[in-house]
């Protein structure tokens, strides 16, 4: 069989980039190796009856222009906004929580400190300002550094004249915060060691890094870009986040596209120089013009391409790239809600303590808590007190699980991709435990609901969802792979090498958070080239 | 009335000289200022014990600028710059010792892979590359980003463009300089470990960083700037200690005209309407100038010596988040005898370069842990020169002055202070070379620790920060010491800085001291005019 465009990997770029390609009149054919789309972005059943998360469990923010124009409310979005957005635990039995409204948050910092909950509103609003500088980079393609042609030039003139219209102080503290340890950065704004904490684990999640790493403020920059907000610009979505990726991937068919499912490719064929189809691990080849890759650089290019079609320095290249992964998922499938004691005593009750947990569970006291957690990464052992991002969606959609049952989704952090002495295998029962026993802290009795549980390690990650390293963002979001160096200095521009291939995952710029903005920019570096080539025969319904 | 001098400069330390000097040859009348009772700063000889003259602090010279040397004699001030021939790092049962000679470094690399004595080659022509780009930065003054005017914007696109005009993989090298982290450039080229340790170990001198820190990687070319500086290494002992150097410096100083003052501490700098108008010492002498340049770091000039209420708030608020932490001391040892190391017993050549106690990247990596959470390194990164080997002056005949550089000593202690804490860093720095050199307990003489609160005490180093002021990514070029005040001038008119505190930073450079001479010349015009016009 034949398709024109080939779409490799069903994740949510993936899905993103089919939905503008079907939009524009292209049929792109996706194939996805899992029997579910949805890469890392899947709500799955994963016990009788409880629906969970399998990894990512919340997003930022989705760009509303990506949500209306591919219309993924009438594809069944619905995304609610948890208030509070973060609530966190101190082990001492208090608690703080991050709202949608910073006025609030800073009434309830004031329990804390009076200085931080003067300071907050400032500084949402600063961060603010400046990621809305940063945003509409995050939404276009780098500038080739060697031919920088008008229509970048005019990128960067637009960039520059939003920059100059931040103002002296903002500008200088986008300059100053970009390198800085993000530690240091909310030490400039406050005092509170928790809230300090809960804001700096917005820039070290997903990462190799910890809050005391330079180049972690400048994450926090990308990502308050994002998401609008520092720490409070995480949504999740009823049914599941997964209902997200289900949107997109109906909203991709009803516009043309086809998705196949359980279609493992093994390689994509190249022949003097240029793309020409992809093969199946049945054997099957599928002939076409245009491969776009949702799967990692490094799998793309390394494994799925021959390296022999490819110069030994770009290999070089490819084959630096840093996949370090430090992510572990533990999902639990619970009989009832385990209490909360800190969230009774800040709710002043039990019964509004469920209000409270309804967005993200921030576990991480302190900087030098998170600091440690990252530490023993460095020596290839897994945290015994990890850093852990928790959350109960059962809380926001009860549907997920059977009547007064709940699942808790936990992303752990930092596990080493590499564990000492010998990996990964047989060592996933110790990784819950030690991960039940941090979050027995703060909920007590949580051990006695457990009914159900599944693990993944970095080493699970890589195998199942195809993620070099383990890395959920498919390399790490340092200062050397970010931006014009995303993947590859020179490659920035979702083409590759070989003519014809394309790369759309968050491997690609901006990668820093899963928000489709890969996928959004890598279509319509695809689409303009499509339509440069329509002459030659590649091309869809030309309507447009 | 007319001012009694041209220019005062606070603090005689290296780089105060050399602005002094520059100022003065420009036929200024300049006047140094310096608290201590002998002038150089942290670049000072002194004999600790009797006989045993020491390096006190800085130990080594690192990139003093040629142009300085030329343009201000300074051999024919007495300086001598003695080659410091390699680097010498034990093990245990092994060790590395790479020297200024390639090739003999190439078979020595080759004995512990022969992969990466092939990398080597290339990686040395990388960074020679690499610090050509470099090097005309460090004579610059920073262009302001924020500015319009036409010489600001004209100085970042000539970077701009001669960064586009590198070679692809050039700009590569370029850019993971400046974002990566030491160990994670060198894990691109390199395999063996120890090799990668104590070449990352010149990454974090001075820093709060650890050798797996983004930001790490600059640092690695310096040792290749000396390559292209021509005659000069890039790496010396001057004969006499780093005091030598200042006395050179302040030699030609005083040649040029400039009156050097010691035991001369400044109180406040006199402000009289947003303009500096001279100092006021401690003893209560007030001395007026057109122009006040300040070579003590920004912290002690602006909130102790001119006071916070004479400046805008933001940009208070900016020195109090310019960074110091110093996370280093210093351990001089008088010893009976050499070292013996057990890796390589006896005397030796491998003695007369760097000595580095760098075994590993994951040893270096524990040390900044330590440092991390408020304590001193239980096993610290040690960076030893014993200076008698090529200066035998330096002490009394077959003995020797050992000198060690000890990080991380973080000048915030968790628990007890410095003063209790003192001997224990000590020992644990004794104890460490005591791994590699069993002799050392026995032929210590004397022993001198300085914790970075001695530093801060007696060289008036903020935090005991030897840079003045952290050399991060944040603190650099434009943005040393506050962004928008990196041409080493300041909100107060007739106030400049010309310490380390300013581009291009810390070691003894001297590039801030003349890149801040330039800076006030070219506003030569406008001091005058605002002096000449007070009133009567």
């Amino acid at each position: 069989m034949s398709s024109d465009i080939v779409v490799v990997g069903a994740g949510h770029n993936g899905l993103v980039l089919a939905g503008y390609l079907a939009r524009a009149g292209f049929r792109p054919l996706v194939l996805e190796r899992r029997p579910t789309i949805g890469g890392v972005v899947v709500t799955e059943e994963f016990h009788p009856g409880f629906q969970c998360p399998t990894i990512v469990h919340t997003l930022p923010r989705p760009r509303p222009e990506l949500v209306h124009y591919l219309d993924l409310p009438r594809h069944g979005l619905q995304i609610v906004e948890p208030d509070p957005v973060v609530f966190a635990p101190s082990d001492d039995g208090r608690a703080l929580a991050i709202y949608r409204d910073a006025g609030q948050t800073a009434e309830a910092l004031r329990a804390w400190s009076k200085a931080d909950a003067d300071a907050y509103p400032a500084f949402e609003q600063s961060l603010g300002r400046i990621g809305a500088v940063i945003e509409p980079l995050l939404w276009s393609t780098p500038p080739s550094i060697d031919e920088i042609n008008p229509a970048d030039l005019w990128q960067l003139l637009k960039t520059g004249r939003r920059f100059r219209g931040l103002g002296a102080p903002d500008s200088y503290r986008l300059l100053r915060y970009a390198p800085m340890a993000v530690a240091d950065l909310v030490a400039e704004w406050f005092e509170t060691d928790l809230l300090r904490a809960t804001l700096a684990a917005e820039a070290i999640r997903d990462t190799a890094s910890g809050p005391w790493s330079p180049g972690t403020g400048g994450l926090l920059l990308l990502r308050t870009a994002l998401a609008g907000r520092p720490a409070a610009g995480h949504v999740a979505a009823m049914g599941g986040i997964g209902s997200y990726t289900r949107a997109l991937g109906d909203s991709a068919r009803k516009s043309g596209a086809e998705i196949r499912t359980g279609t493992d490719v093994t390689r994509i064929l190249v022949e003097d120089g240029a793309v020409r189809g992809v093969a199946l691990a049945n054997g099957e080849e599928i002939a076409a013009r245009v491969v776009i890759s949702n799967v990692d650089p490094k799998q793309t290019l390394l494994r799925l391409v021959d390296p022999a079609a490819l110069l030994p320095d770009f290999v070089f290249r490819v084959q630096n790239i840093q996949t370090r992964g430090t992510v572990a998922k533990i999902n639990l499938a619970l009989s009832g809600l385990p209490s909360c004691p800190a969230a009774s005593r800040l709710a002043g009750g039990d019964g509004a303590a469920s209000t409270l947990l309804r967005g993200r569970i921030h576990i991480g006291p302190d900087i030098d808590y998170l600091e440690r957690a990252f530490d023993t990464s460095k020596y290839g052992q897994a945290s015994a007190r990890p850093y852990l991002d928790v959350a109960i969606p059962t809380l926001v959609d009860p549907a997920l699980a059977p009547q007064g049952c709940h699942v808790m989704s936990i992303h752990a952090q930092f596990m080493p991709y590499h564990l000492r002495p010998d990996g990964w295998d047989g060592r996933h029962e110790r990784l819950a435990q030690s991960v039940i026993e941090t979050l027995s802290t703060y909920f007590p009795d949580l051990d006695n609901f457990v009914v159900h549980g599944e693990v993944f390690t970095p080493a699970d990650l890589e195998s199942l969802f195809g993620l070099s390293g383990g890395h959920l963002l498919q390399g790490e979001p340092a200062l050397h792979q970010l931006f014009g160096l995303r993947p590859v200095l020179g490659w920035a521009q979702y083409r590759t090498p070989i003519e014809g291939l394309y790369l759309c995952g968050s491997g690609t710029h901006p990668g820093v958070a899963v928000c489709g903005a890969s996928g959004a920019n890598a279509a319509r570096e695809v689409i303009k080239h499509l339509r440069k080539r329509r002459g030659s025969g590649v091309g869809g319904r030309g309507s447009v | 009335m007319t001012p009694q001098y041209d220019a005062i400069v606070i603090g005689g330390g290296h780089n105060g000289l050399v602005n002094a000097a520059y100022l003065a040859r420009a036929g200024k009348k300049v006047l140094v200022l310096e608290r201590r009772r002998q002038l150089g700063g942290a670049a000072v000889t002194e004999e600790v014990f009797p006989g045993f003259r020491f390096s006190v602090c800085s130990y080594v010279v690192s990139l003093l600028r040629p142009e300085i040397i030329r343009e201000l004699d300074l051999p024919k001030h007495g300086l001598e710059i003695l080659p410091l021939d390699g680097t010498f790092t034990p093990m245990h049962g092994n060790f590395l010792w790479r020297t200024n000679d390639h090739f003999q470094t190439r078979r020595e690399i080759a004995r512990h892979s022969r992969l990466d004595a092939e990398a080597y080659d290339e990686y040395a022509k990388a960074m020679v590359e690499m610090a050509r780009f470099v090097k005309p930065i460090l004579g610059m003054i920073p262009p302001d980003p924020m500015s319009l005017r036409p010489r600001e914007l004209k100085g970042l696109l000539s970077i701009g463009r001669r960064f586009r005009a590198l070679p692809l993989v050039d700009k590569y090298n370029q850019i993971q300089l400046m974002t990566m982290s030491a160990v994670d450039f060198l894990d691109q080229w390199f395999e063996t470990d120890v090799l990668k340790a104590t070449m990352a170990a010149s990454g974090i001198i001075g820093t709060f960083l650890g050798v797996r820190s983004p930001g790490t990687a600059y640092v690695l070319l310096h040792h290749y700037m000396g390559e292209i500086d021509g005659a000069f290494r890039a790496w010396g002992l001057p004969r006499g200690g780093t005091g030598a150097i200042s006395m050179a410096i302040a030699g030609a100083a005083r040649e040029a005209g400039v009156e050097l003052r010691t035991d001369a501490s400044v109180a406040t700098i006199r402000v009289d309407v947003g303009r500096a108008t001279g100092v006021v010492l401690t003893n209560g002498e007030e001395i007026t100038a057109r122009l006040v340049s300040s070579g003590v770091d920004p912290r002690l000039t602006f909130l102790k010596m001119v006071g916070a209420r004479h400046f805008p708030p933001d940009f208070i608020g900016d020195i109090q988040h310019y960074k110091f932490r110093g996370s280093s001391g210093k351990v001089n040892l008088a010893l009976d005898t050499l070292p013996d190391f057990a890796c390589l017993p006896g005397p030796g050549p491998h003695l007369r370069g760097a000595i580095s106690i760098s075994p590993g990247v994951e040893y270096m990596e524990r040390a900044y842990d330590d440092a991390k959470y408020g304590r001193f390194s239980r096993r610290p990164y040690i960076d030893i020169v014993i200076p008698t080997l090529t200066d035998p002056s330096m002490a009394p005949p077959g003995t020797h002055v050992m000198s060690c550089f000890v990080q991380y000593a973080p000048y915030h202690l968790r628990d007890g202070t410095w003063d209790e804490q003192r001997d224990a860093f000590g020992d644990a720095v004794v104890d460490t070379l005591a791994e590699y050199a069993p002799n050392i307990k026995r032929i210590i003489r004397h022993r001198q620790v300085l914790t970075p609160l001695d530093l801060e005490r007696e060289w008036g180093l903020s935090e005991g920060n030897i840079f003045q002021g952290e050399l991060s990514l944040e603190q650099l070029f434009f943005m040393r010491p506050a962004p928008g005040w990196a041409q080493y001038r300041t909100p107060i008119q007739n106030l400049y800085l010309c310490g380390s505190a300013t581009h291009p930073g810390g070691g003894i450079m001297g590039a801030p001291g003349r890149n801040a001479a330039r800076a006030i010349l070219g506003d030569w015009k406008r001091v005058m005019k605002s002096t000449t016009k007070t009133r009567t």
